[in-house]
């Protein structure tokens, strides 16, 4: 400590910094209130009010709502139904219906879909189809798995009004109620149909 | 803000100098250990067969090697170092606990090791800016607390009552390191939080960490060291009051980016947050520019140029991240190499700088005047000072004219690669610029500590033989 004492820092007296009174000016505090004001109108348009449902790029919770499928009303089935339908059909039938060469038949324009009745048209996805089949005028022949055994009522329901309703199609909208007395009717029946033997059946 | 008698510092400066000593040495190793690798990293991208077969200095072990010594090796402790310096002098009052505070370092710098280990071995954690293996964290929380209390019981000691505007930066700094890294600590590596909530844990832990911690740090040192040097009161009292809560306030929101795979009001409440850090960064751009207005200290490569160029850095970091905040220009900067030059400049531009030149104030007063050589201390000046522009500016500019590439999809993804090699060349001519400024550095203060210790063993060798012959007369 000793040897400490006699190190060469300098002994004279020092000061220690001190600070002016002046205030903040103006502009800085308007510049805050400036910033503020844009951050909250900036959090306000794309915020989402701290709802954990939205993320970007959507702005609101009732923006991501918009894109939902909903059940109400026969756009809301519809809406319902392209969901479904371009998860499971679309991979074979395409997203635009006109269906794929040497995989599946086109639905836009189809006799088949847009028959009056849907008493057939319900069996196709529910057991599958195998055989035959004339499609605006062209034959095609290979094998349908059930695609839409899983589903529930409503959602065959509304997948088929969907394909009834797109790329032009016009027609009727399915009820969950048809889809229901259908498949009592099948019973346990779970071979595909061919398309001859659909047309034995009630359009 | 009233004036104060001059008091004498020695007895001050003598209760520092071990706990100093330790953690400026230190973090000088750590720097130029830092740049090393850092060095490494960047010259992956011209030679990417160097080291190939050695699995350690692979890019994704010799980058995190590099912020981890930059940021827990080097900041830290300096901001540290400074931070007590100033909770003594400015409360006219002996440095608590020197030793143990001592002691505190040297855990510091066994955490800062093992947690360079665990990443060179591969056990990184992959969260950028906290990539130490969960054995170094625990090592380095319990190092602060140590070196934290005292500096508490320092504070409370004070004879000084009324507080200058440092010390509010410096306890802020103090008790805002224990709350964010022992949050993250238990929340990513103890009791780690599931998927995503992880990444907004480490995004706000990084963001906290670099733009507060390190601003608080720095600030409490540009506040004290540029009236000091120009000898005029700062300007002043309520501008420093205003920077110090709009920082606090908004800073603790800002990490999480524009792009981020969270829930909208996340990025976006941080977004608003980055454009209002605007606010403390002028007002202290203000307040230096005023404080400085008319002085005629010389700069010269000295502590005060240091200082201000640091204080530059940081408005311009700040201004850069304000406009990358805007979801427009996010859009073409996130993912890119601009806001790893945005960082670069706030960590080596403002923070290193400042760090620079409040340590070459306050060890002179420590070591004596004479053992740091004020030219060398000059020519580091105009090592770091271009090196950091080099490295952080083409980052910048190169990360976004990257992003313009990547959002237009005709480009394919090698040729956006490609086209920032030219900005990666001249950053690393900024990093080898660093690395030799950083060794210089190293040796401009072990080299004093050492002639230091030197100087003193001498002393009490002479005075011990110069009472040998009155013994043997008596
Ligand atoms: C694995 C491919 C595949 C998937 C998936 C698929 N289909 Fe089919 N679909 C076919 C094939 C093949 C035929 C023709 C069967 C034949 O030749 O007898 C067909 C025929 C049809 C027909 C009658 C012919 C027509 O073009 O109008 C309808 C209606 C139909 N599918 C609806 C659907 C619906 C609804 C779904 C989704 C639930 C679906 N399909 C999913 C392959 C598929």
């Amino acid at each position: 400590m000793n040897a400490e004492a006699k190190q060469p820092s300098p002994v004279r007296p020092e000061s220690e910094p001190t600070s002016a009174a002046t205030t903040v000016p103006m502009w800085l505090i308007a510049g805050l209130l400036g910033l503020l004001f844009l951050g909250a109108w900036y959090f306000d348009a794309r915020g989402g009010w701290f709802e954990a449902k939205v993320y970007a790029p959507y702005l609101s919770l009732a923006d991501v709502q918009r894109f939902q499928p909903r059940t109400g009303g026969p756009e809301d089935v519809i809406l319902r139904g392209k969901v479904l339908f371009e998860q499971n059909c679309a991979l074979c039938h395409n997203p635009d219906g006109l269906g794929k060469p040497a995989q599946a038949p086109p639905l836009a324009g189809s006799e088949w879909v847009l028959a009056a009745g849907v008493n057939r048209l319900i069996r196709i996805p529910q057991l599958g189809l195998s055989g035959p089949i004339e499609v605006k005028g062209q034959v095609w022949n290979l094998p349908m798995a059930a695609m839409g055994v899983a589903y529930s009522d409503d959602d065959l329901a509304a997948v088929l009004s969907y394909i009834r309703n797109a790329w032009g199609n016009k027609a009727s909208i399915v009820a969950g109620e048809q889809v229901k007395k259908v498949r009592a009717e099948l019973g346990g029946r779970n071979q595909p149909y061919s398309p001859d033997e659909l047309k034995k059946e009630a359009e | 803000m009233t004036a104060i008698p001059p008091t004498s510092p020695l007895p001050i400066d003598n209760s520092c100098r071990l706990p100093l000593f330790t953690l400026f040495g230190g973090a000088a190793v750590w720097l130029a250990l830092s740049s090393g690798f850092g060095l490494i990293a960047t010259l992956k991208f011209h030679a990417p067969a160097m080291f190939a077969n050695c699995a350690s200095l692979s890019y994704g072990r010799a980058f995190p090697a590099w912020s981890h010594l930059l940021v827990y090796g080097f900041c830290l402790p300096a901001g540290l170092g400074v931070g007590l310096w100033l909770l003594a002098r400015l409360g006219r009052v002996e440095l608590a606990q020197p030793w143990l505070i001592a002691v505190g370092a040297k855990l510091w710098h066994l955490g800062v090791l093992v947690g360079l280990i665990g990443i060179l071995a591969g056990q990184s954690t992959g969260f950028e800016w906290f990539e130490l293996p969960r054995a170094a964290a625990v090592i380095l929380f319990l190092a602060f607390l140590l070196i934290t209390m005292w500096g508490f019981v320092t504070y409370t000691r004070r004879t000084q009552a009324s507080l200058y505007p440092s010390q509010w930066f410096v306890l802020a700094a103090l008790l805002w390191f224990p709350w964010i890294f022992s949050t993250a600590t238990l929340l990513l590596q103890i009791f780690p939080v599931r998927g995503l909530v992880q990444a907004s844990v480490a995004w706000w832990f990084s963001g906290n960490l670099i733009n507060v911690w390190l601003t608080l740090a720095g600030l409490a040192s540009t506040f004290y060291v540029l009236p000091k040097l120009t000898g005029r009161p700062l300007q002043s009292h309520y501008l420093a009051l205003f920077a110090f809560w709009t920082l606090m306030l908004f800073g603790t929101w800002t990490g999480i980016p524009a792009h981020a795979a969270l829930p909208a009001w996340m990025p976006t409440l941080s977004g608003a947050a980055r454009v209002l850090m605007l606010i403390p960064a002028l007002t202290v751009g203000a307040s230096v520019i005023l404080t400085c207005r008319g002085v005629k200290t010389p700069c010269a490569g000295g502590p005060l140029c240091y200082t201000k160029f640091g204080a530059a850095c940081l408005v311009l970091a700040s201004v850069l991240l304000a406009i990358s905040a805007c979801p427009q220009v996010s859009r073409i900067t996130d993912y890119t190499w601009f806001d790893h030059g945005q960082n670069t400049l706030r960590i080596y531009g403002f923070f290193a700088m400042t760090m620079f030149g409040a340590i070459y104030h306050i060890v002179p007063h420590l070591v004596g005047p004479d053992r740091v050589c004020p030219r060398w201390m000059r020519i580091n000046f105009w090592f770091v000072m271009p090196g950091t522009l080099l490295l952080a500016l083409p980052l910048v500019l190169g990360g976004v004219a990257q992003g313009l590439k990547l959002v237009d999809a005709s480009v394919p993804f090698v040729a956006v690669a490609k086209s920032t090699l030219m900005a990666l060349r001249i950053s690393t001519l900024g990093e080898t610029m660093l690395a030799l400024g950083n060794l210089i550095f190293l040796f401009n203060i072990v080299g004093a500590i050492v002639s230091y210790y030197c100087s003193v063993g001498k002393a009490a060798y002479t005075e011990a033989t110069a009472l040998e012959p009155a013994r043997v007369k008596a």
